[in-house]
């Protein structure tokens, strides 16, 4: 038997290639919409006007000034605390759905250690919000 | 008004149109047919009834008027069909457009203004077409120094995203373009793109104000992506699956949104920061930095973001509708298609007409359909109506309100849910089935 081709995905197995083959309708749809859409704007570079008649014309926009720096300058990173967090707790969440998913086969006694790590989460968050509200440390 | 240009010839307009007509011919029959020929020498037809099905006989095979439906209705089952028009993009479409006409009467009306009012003979009917065609013939003006492929890829993705978001939704029984096992897991990849493409195409965009923009796009994403994730698990909790189908299917007599009402205040919430709508826009503040990320965009290029952010508004509704508000169930007020015209055929007089394969599409689903679409039209009123109403709050409030208030509140929604199965209220052998 190729073990390797099927997923244990429920008392069926399932090839791989047919639960890859489910999303092929949604990369499908993205292509379409480009498809169906960038004839608008190779439309619109034919129709309208294209002029250079004034090099001022291309200039980033600043409200009528000419523009001072450059463009990507250096940037300061404000609430720096919170984008670190999210990369920690937006993986915790999803985690969560694997146990949310499967909540009522699962015996009751399965719950505890769940809750356990919920709590687990939420004294993180609460001392990760504790230390990002600290201005004196960033 | 406009008036005719005074150097207008009606000789020279016509011979200009026979010239573009002329030119049209010619350049179909030099590459346009034979593209198609090489395209349908590598396209494996089928065989019916011992005939290849080339694609002559399939059209005279349509204009057998006995043949017609059948063959219209073998078409509108294929995956082309679902991804082009139906639950696809051409239905989405038509609702962001709606969507747009309305948001412009609703909030004119909210401010004492008018609104459209002169394209179109009734009410401004035909401004969006207008803005269209204004939007196509103007410039493409792109800044020096920027990054060319990705700031015209830009708004492409956008689009696309936004129309893989929607494919994603299912809006009738067995009306859904992908039917994904892990479907709210393939939503929430799918949200994860729209601030990366932000990003993206501010970055390239080698100015400032697109900048800042895309800075707090990235900002608002990171704090309230992670309640948007979360107040979902108790429908997930209570549904016992991911597929969006089977949620749908799980709400026949009760909707979520009267056991977990916290929840939905929180999902809706993300909703309008995920949109960028007031009071969330700080992405795009018009009054703070000129138009946001936007800034840059000009022409069709501003126009096809515009139309990716409506898609992704019909969407995040749809994507409410059937996670809180039941989908597509509801008493049945489609009437049933009448008997006689499939036995009897329609009678005009003298003449009886006989229509093989009448029933084009079942009551079921159109019952679905209207269900689904008063549902999604009601939820995009109550994400328009805000932006009449409320200011824009502080990027600091924002953070504070997504990660101390929302994340509470989906934690709090997450032990009702738990506490609803483990009561015995819902769930295998509880009081409500």
């Amino acid at each position: 038997m190729h073990r390797f081709l099927y997923s244990p995905t429920g008392f069926l197995a399932t090839l791989v290639g047919e639960v890859a083959g489910s999303f092929s309708p949604v990369l499908l749809m993205f292509g379409f919409a480009i498809v169906a859409t960038a004839p608008a704007l190779i439309l619109s570079r034919m129709i309208a006007p294209r002029r250079r008649s004034n090099p001022v014309k291309f200039l980033p926009m600043e409200c009528g000034q000419v523009p001072s720096g450059e463009g990507r300058t250096h940037f300061m990173m404000q609430y720096y605390a919170y984008v670190l967090m999210f990369v920690v707790f937006d993986v915790m969440s999803i985690f969560l759905y694997a146990w949310g998913s499967t909540l009522l086969n699962l015996p009751k006694s399965a719950t505890l250690p769940i809750i356990a790590f919920l709590g687990i989460m939420f004294a993180s968050f609460a001392f990760s919000l504790y230390q990002s509200g600290r201005r004196n440390i960033w | 008004m406009s008036s005719i240009a005074p150097e207008f010839r009606l000789s020279r307009f016509v011979a200009s149109l026979t010239d573009i007509i002329f030119w049209v011919v010619v350049i179909f029959t030099l590459i346009g047919l034979p593209i198609v020929l090489i395209l349908l020498f590598y396209i494996q037809l089928p065989v019916i009834n011992d005939k290849l099905l080339t694609p002559y006989l399939a059209l005279t095979w349509l204009a057998d008027p006995s043949r017609t439906l059948p063959i219209v209705k073998s078409l509108i089952h294929t995956d082309f069909f679902r991804i082009t028009t139906f639950p696809g993009f051409g239905f989405a479409a038509l609702l962001a457009a709606g969507t747009i006409f309305i948001e412009r009467k609703l909030l004119a009306k909210m401010q004492l203004r008018v609104g459209p009012l002169y394209c179109g003979k009734i009410e401004g009917i035909l401004q969006l077409m207008g803005d269209g065609l204004k939007l196509i013939s103007k410039e493409i003006i792109i800044p020096a120094k920027a990054d060319k492929p990705i700031f015209w890829a830009a708004p492409l993705l956008f689009v696309g995203t936004a129309a893989a978001f929607i494919s994603l939704i299912p809006v009738a029984p067995g009306w859904v373009v992908a039917d994904v096992d892990v479907g709210l897991l393939a939503v929430f990849a799918v949200i994860g793109f729209f601030p990366i493409i932000t990003l993206l195409s501010s970055w390239s965009a080698n100015s400032k104000f697109p900048f800042i923009g895309g800075i707090r796009a990235l900002h608002q994403m990171v704090s309230f992506e992670i309640p948007l994730i979360l107040s979902l698990l108790g429908i997930v909790i209570l549904a016992g699956t991911l597929n969006l189908t089977e949620i749908v299917e799980s709400q026949q007599h009760y909707w979520w949104i009267i056991f977990m009402p916290i929840g939905a205040i929180v999902f809706f919430t993300t909703i309008l920061a995920e949109l960028e709508r007031i009071p969330f826009d700080l992405p795009e503040a018009e009054s703070e930095i000129v138009a946001g990320w936007l800034t840059e965009f000009s022409g069709m290029m501003y126009g096809l973001v515009q139309l990716g952010s409506y898609l992704k508004l019909y969407a995040f509704a749809a994507l409410f509708t059937v996670l809180f508000l039941g989908g597509w169930n509801g008493p049945m007020v489609w009437p049933p298609f009448p008997q006689e015209i499939i036995t009897e055929g329609i009678k005009m007089g003298p003449i009886t007409l006989h229509v093989p394969g009448l029933p084009l599409l079942d009551q079921e689903m159109l019952n679905g359909t209207l269900w689904f679409t008063i549902k999604t039209v009601g939820v995009i009123l109550v994400i328009l109506i805000p932006r009449g109403v409320f200011p824009r709050i502080r990027i600091d409030l924002l953070l504070h309100t997504g990660w101390y208030k929302l994340i509470g509140l989906s934690f709090v929604n997450i032990f009702i849910a738990l506490t609803l199965v483990y009561a015995g209220v819902l769930g295998p052998g509880g009081l409500i089935q």
